[in-house]
């Protein structure tokens, strides 16, 4: 009884002590609102729903001059409008912040869309647009900042695809030997580790490292990293002489992907 | 000597006096007569220009001569040379010989469209040297009503000619189109007579057709007034029926407005307490709602509150 008293005087003291929480402006409370709104429908896979509520929750934003909320939404959109696969129109609202003044968007996230805008790029193999891209996200990147380890990544990426292997696999390697690197760019590292490795014919390394990113990417739950692995698993195996484990892996990495097209709709 | 003795004063240097009048008579003429040859020009000194016209037409002597509209001289003499062709001198006041160039030109014009004809001096080119006395000019008729009626004439008669000609050759379109509403003309005659035919076919259908047509129609009017007599006759009792729904509707809307009535004192209070009710519960909401807005923000709800996301949407460096 003593002990339940006790705990309602600290209540009662810690109520006492505060005061009411600042209400915030009217139209900047509305687009939080409708910000949730889009949120939970991308969440639910509802993408034009998402879309829809995010050009409201933009329109609300510019109305304020709220910079880095326009600028967190135009970059919400460009991410929900990457995921329905239109791919220039995602590039068309990140350029909106690229390719304004400095000033007016907050360095962060002016950084945060160079490194999706090099993303895109990088995806559809319009590669001198890319490093153009990605070195300014770098260059508005010091060593702690929150995406370092996505561009790390995103640069082993690019010169896998430039065909400078062994640069590639190095700095692959680094980056997933980050102590603090999150569990998706360490699966991403891993597969750009693997996919170098196919390249220079070490097959029993690659094997290794498709599938620490296959396990990775299972706990992730992403379907269309799991098919990736699946089929690096797969031509891997084949080309170490395992046609019956390739077959599987193969066997496996369409079923992933054909649930993954189903899923996504026509 | 003296006939009679003049013994009136007045009467005294009679022949003087009479002398003195006739003179001063005389000089006043003369005077009105030089002032008046002042005016006219007759003592201005004149110079003879002269042209060469193909015919006196319109030509005379004391014709006026003008230079923009104002008198400077006037036609002296009309010749007939020896080659037919009239010579023509006029003359012109000297001091206005100096506005006038040798390429001047004398024009006979009409003042107005019926008026008399003037000859027309024109001043020539600047750069020409000043017209000299007894110079010869060059002359031209300005083209007045009949020679505009003549050019009329000429440009008609041609065009009446071909006209004539077109009319009168069989082969012309107008001929033919003649021809052809001659021809549609004696069709349509033909037209018209089946038109009165068919116009008399449909008289006589009528007659044999509308006729049991109207009989029917008599019939029917006949059968509308026995059904009329009926109504007459039925509808008093089926209104007198209605009447008697109506008054009990009237009774049945007095019972429920009586009932209104009887209740209404306790409506106010009602829907106040109903008004009162939904007050409280909307202030209840609002208090709830501002102090989960308040321990939210506070130990230990304050954990427990989902914060409202500002960062980006996730999205990594294999997306």
């Amino acid at each position: 009884m003593i002990k339940i008293i006790l705990l309602l005087l600290a209540g009662i003291l810690a109520s006492c002590g505060s005061t009411p929480a600042p209400r915030l402006p009217p139209t900047l409370e509305q687009a939080q609102e409708i910000d949730k709104e889009a949120r939970r429908a991308l969440r639910s896979g509802d993408l034009f729903r998402a879309q829809h509520e995010f050009t409201k929750t933009l329109q609300l934003r510019q109305s304020i001059d709220d910079s880095e909320g326009v600028a967190t939404t135009i970059i919400n959109l460009a991410t929900v409008t990457h995921q329905m696969h239109d791919d220039e129109g995602a590039l068309n609202w990140l350029n909106k912040i690229t390719l304004e003044i400095p000033s007016v968007y907050p360095a962060a996230l002016r950084m945060d869309a160079s490194f999706r805008k090099a993303v895109i790029l990088i995806n559809l193999e319009r590669l001198p647009e890319a490093e153009s891209s990605l070195a300014d996200a770098e260059k508005l990147c010091d060593k702690k900042c929150s995406l370092h380890f996505g561009l790390e990544g995103l640069h082993a990426r690019l010169l896998l695809l430039k065909g400078d292997t062994q640069s590639a696999l190095e700095l692959a390697l680094t980056v997933s030997k980050e102590a603090e690197i999150n569990k998706e760019e360490l699966a991403n590292a891993l597969r750009t580790i693997a996919a170098a490795e196919e390249k220079l014919a070490r097959y029993t390394e690659a094997l290794l490292h498709y599938q620490s990113a296959l396990e990775l990417d299972k706990t992730l739950s992403l379907s269309g990293r799991i098919g990736e692995d699946l089929a690096g698993l797969a031509r891997v195996a084949k080309q170490l002489g395992r046609a019956q484990e390739s077959s599987a892996y193969l066997k496996r990495a369409e079923l992933v992907n054909n649930a993954l097209r189903q899923s996504s709709g026509p | 000597m003296t006939l009679l003795a003049d013994k009136d004063e007045r009467f005294k240097n009679l022949f003087g006096k009479a002398a003195l009048f006739v003179l001063l008579a005389a000089i006043g003429i003369a005077a009105t007569l030089l002032w008046t040859g002042i005016k006219k020009g007759a003592f201005a000194a004149k110079s003879p220009i002269y042209f060469v016209a193909d015919s006196g037409q319109g030509l005379s002597e004391g014709m006026p001569v003008k230079y923009s509209g104002f008198k400077i001289g006037k036609l002296n003499t009309l010749t007939l040379d020896e080659q037919g062709q009239v010579k023509v001198e006029v003359g012109v006041d000297s001091k206005y010989l100096k506005l006038l160039r040798e390429d001047s030109v004398m024009s006979l014009i009409k003042e107005g469209v019926i008026g008399d004809g003037v000859l027309e001096l024109s001043r020539g080119t600047e750069s020409k040297s000043v017209l000299a006395a007894g110079a010869v000019v060059r002359f031209e008729r300005a083209n007045g009503l009949e020679q505009a009626v003549i050019e009329v004439k000429n440009r008609i008669l041609p065009i009446l000619d071909d006209l004539h000609q077109t009319l009168h050759d069989p082969q012309s379109d107008v001929r033919q189109t003649l021809k052809n509403l001659r021809e549609l003309s004696s069709e349509l005659k033909g037209t018209r007579e089946r038109v009165d035919h068919l116009l008399g076919s449909v008289d006589t259908n009528l007659n044999s057709e509308v006729g049991p047509l109207l009989r029917s129609l008599r019939v029917s009017a006949s059968n509308a007034e026995t059904l009329s007599t009926k109504l007459d006759h039925d509808l008093p009792v089926l209104l007198k029926k209605a009447d008697d729904n109506l008054e009990n509707l009237r009774l049945t809307t007095q019972s429920v407005k009586d009932a209104v009535q009887k209740s209404a004192p306790q409506l106010p209070g009602m829907l106040g307490e109903a008004r009162d009710t939904i007050d409280k519960t909307r202030e209840v909401v609002e208090n709830t709602k501002e102090m989960y807005e308040s321990l939210s923000t506070h130990w230990p709800l304050k954990d427990s509150a989902p914060p409202a996301e500002t960062t980006p949407i996730k999205m990594d460096s294999h997306d």
